[in-house]
């Protein structure tokens, strides 16, 4: 096998340092006693990730606001749930992860109900006219078409950035899996770009 | 390192570029508007989190009698009723028995629609029209001017996203009544024939229809648009009738309490955010005045939906009722209330880009001035610039738009505003007599080789553009 360059991203900024788990742990606690500066904190600091990661995961354009506004709603929710035993983007990334697929199997389950009931499957996602690069939206376009467990360790590891153990953590599998997953992503991303090429 | 950690395929010109998009993607993100906005949903979260997870035994043992007892409620008047008319009913009801129980549909855009055992709907454009029997629907929220509309017999019933159910009882060829009741959100019902507004129902409350005569369907191009009110706010025309009671409807209510989801869905709205989807149903019917009034109220509050309120007038003021000096002084308002308010950045860019827009040129180069120097870090700057930059060219004063377009070059995106400030920043710099001119149109051609200026800018770049 030819010598491939080595699997970080360039772009490791993209996730939020966060903190140490304690203060991960003392944020979240404040937030779940009404401290409504700790709670805008938690926003401004993960609303751009989650958004991003909604992005890349596939959810269009036209959803992703009110996906966005759902993940956090949830998130709020769930505050009680959060024990520090991940890092806070850890977990937010995985309701993050958990919604993104809702939004993606109700896509699915709407095509095919359109299909059958009116036989013509709703119109495919607008291009976000603020992404008028046309690589990425073929990036895109190729991205959705890998598996969702798949997509999932690429679009963290590529694209955001989360490190390996992160993201088999929000993967909810070994590392091992992870990077396998990750290989095989690569793999079939590098195929459909070489078919595009051609 | 293992050949798993590895790019596969090795550093070839796809692999390169493939890691280099990767890359781009991984700079995405959204603006400081959507951001605020997203806030400004969520700064005042629906319920606060639950402590404990003891709470789910508690709310499913609860689930479970809510369950039991509405079964008896629906279980026990129809028996009653089948015992006592036997003899009358009608050959729908009788079907009811043999067919299997409701049947849920996603439609476009997320809503989910529950029909009853014998319930008819037919899907118009991809819109719903009742013909017989009852559908709960559950509507996630619209965007603003796209408003969920059901049609049933002479009526459609319009709503922005809420839970609501839409009955229609008789048979076919026979009078039809409707009937609309809603557990969530608000949700107003339109007579189609005269485009009046009959009935505004908030949670709890339902509406029945005078009987009227089957109609053919309306035309389906009328399905997405909400009708628009004439003359003032009308009244229900009869006293609402509680569908939820009585033995043909306490199943419709046994529905509701038996789906988890839903359930887990529901929450209390506060006054506030019931008073926001009352604005936003009167904007979707076309009501900008009553949306208005709705927003002003809100406006008076305190806390992060009276500030988008406040911001909301002006936004009501400049697109729906077409007043956009009044839309600035209330974002000025604004301002002034909210200093450091949540949609400062918002206030701030609705400002210039409708004082440029209606051409008052000195305020907005002076607001968008004000907007480069106060807001270093927003994400709008680069648009901001770029639209400084153009009113600064159209009045020929090509030296403070280079220096403007310089700052939205010093962006990654929007694209399209880096992409156009790049080619004027050159035009500029030739009109100018620069050197750097010239050489600045071949940067942009090497940046953009097809862009929508590269005409222009092969011409700059070769010195045969015509001068001013």
């Amino acid at each position: 096998m030819a010598e491939g360059p080595v699997h970080t991203p360039s772009l490791m900024r993209a996730v939020p340092s966060g903190g140490s788990l304690s203060a991960d742990v003392e944020m979240v606690g404040r937030c779940r006693r009404g401290d409504s500066i700790a709670w805008r904190g938690l926003y401004d600091r993960y609303a751009p990730v989650v958004y991003r990661f909604l992005s890349a995961f596939g959810v269009p354009r036209e959803e992703r606001e009110d996906a966005c506004q759902e993940v956090f709603v949830a998130v709020y929710r769930s505050l009680a749930r959060f024990r520090g035993e991940a890092r806070l983007s850890t977990w937010i990334y995985r309701i993050a992860a958990r919604h993104a697929g809702r939004i993606a199997r109700r896509r699915k389950v709407r095509t095919l109900l359109s299909t059958l009931l009116v036989r013509e499957p709703p119109p495919p996602p607008a291009a976000d006219p603020s992404e008028r690069s046309e690589r990425l939206q073929l990036l895109d376009e190729m991205v959705s078409k890998l598996s969702p467990k798949k997509r999932l360790v690429l679009v963290l590891f590529e694209i955001e950035g989360v490190p390996i153990e992160e993201v088999a953590k929000i993967a909810g599998c070994p590392e091992n899996t992870a990077w396998s997953r990750l290989h095989y992503a690569r793999s079939e991303l590098m195929a459909m770009a070489k078919r595009r090429e051609r | 390192m293992t050949p798993q950690h590895r790019w596969p395929d090795g550093p070839d010109e796809v692999s390169a570029e493939l890691r280099r998009v990767l890359d781009e993607a991984s700079l995405r993100g959204p603006d400081d508007m959507m951001l605020r906005r997203g806030w400004a949903a969520v700064a005042e979260p629906p319920e606060p989190p639950r402590a404990r997870r003891g709470f789910w035994f508690a709310g499913g043992v609860a689930t479970t009698a809510a369950l039991v007892v509405a079964g008896a409620f629906w279980i026990r008047p129809r028996l009653a009723d089948l015992a006592q008319h036997a003899a009358h009913e009608r050959p729908a009801a009788q079907n009811e028995a043999a067919t299997p129980g409701p049947r849920r549909l996603m439609l476009e855009g997320g809503v989910e629609a529950v029909l009853g055992r014998s319930s008819v709907m037919r899907l118009e454009d991809g819109a719903p029209r009742i013909e017989g029997g009852e559908v709960r629907f559950s509507v996630p929220h619209r965007p603003p001017g796209h408003p969920f509309v059901v049609r049933a017999e002479g009526y459609r019933v319009v709503v922005v996203g809420t839970r609501f159910g839409v009955n229609v009882e008789g048979l076919a060829g026979e009078r039809k009544a409707v009937g609309v009741d809603v557990d969530e959100g608000i949700v107003e019902v339109w007579e189609t024939a005269t485009q009046r507004r009959v009935a505004r129902l908030t949670p709890g409350e339902s509406w029945q229809s005078p009987d009227v005569d089957a109609e053919s369907p309306a035309p389906p191009a009328a399905v997405d648009a909400a009708p628009a009110p004439s003359g003032p706010t009308p009244t229900i025309p009869r006293p609402a009738r509680n569908l939820h009671h009585g033995g043909k409807h306490a199943a419709v209510h046994a529905l509701a309490l038996a789906s988890p989801g839903e359930a887990g869905a529901t929450s209390a709205e506060t006054p506030a955010t019931a008073e926001a989807v009352a604005a936003r149903v009167a904007l979707a019917a076309g009501d900008a005045p009553r949306a208005l009034q709705i927003y002003r109220a809100m406006a008076q509050g305190t806390g992060p939906s009276a500030e988008n309120a406040a911001y909301e007038v002006g936004k009501v003021l400049n697109e729906k009722m077409h007043q956009p000096q009044s839309a600035v002084a209330a974002w000025r308002r604004y301002r002034a209330a909210n200093p450091d308010g949540i949609l400062r950045v918002e206030a701030d860019v609705s400002i210039v880009e409708t004082l440029a827009r209606i051409g008052d040129t000195d305020q907005a180069l002076s607001e968008a001035n004000e907007f480069l120097r106060r807001h270093p870090d927003s994400e709008r700057r680069a648009e901001i610039a770029r639209l400084a930059g153009d009113l600064y060219r159209a009045r020929g004063d090509c030296r403070h738009a280079v220096a403007t377009y310089q700052i939205t070059l010093g962006a990654s995106r929007p694209r399209d505003a880096v992409e156009a400030a790049a080619f004027h920043r050159a035009d500029c710099l030739v009109r100018l007599g620069d050197a750097g001119g010239p050489e600045a149109a071949r940067a942009y051609l090497r940046t953009y080789p097809n862009g929508k200026f590269r005409g222009e800018a092969a011409a700059l770049a070769n010195g045969s553009a015509p001068r001013p």
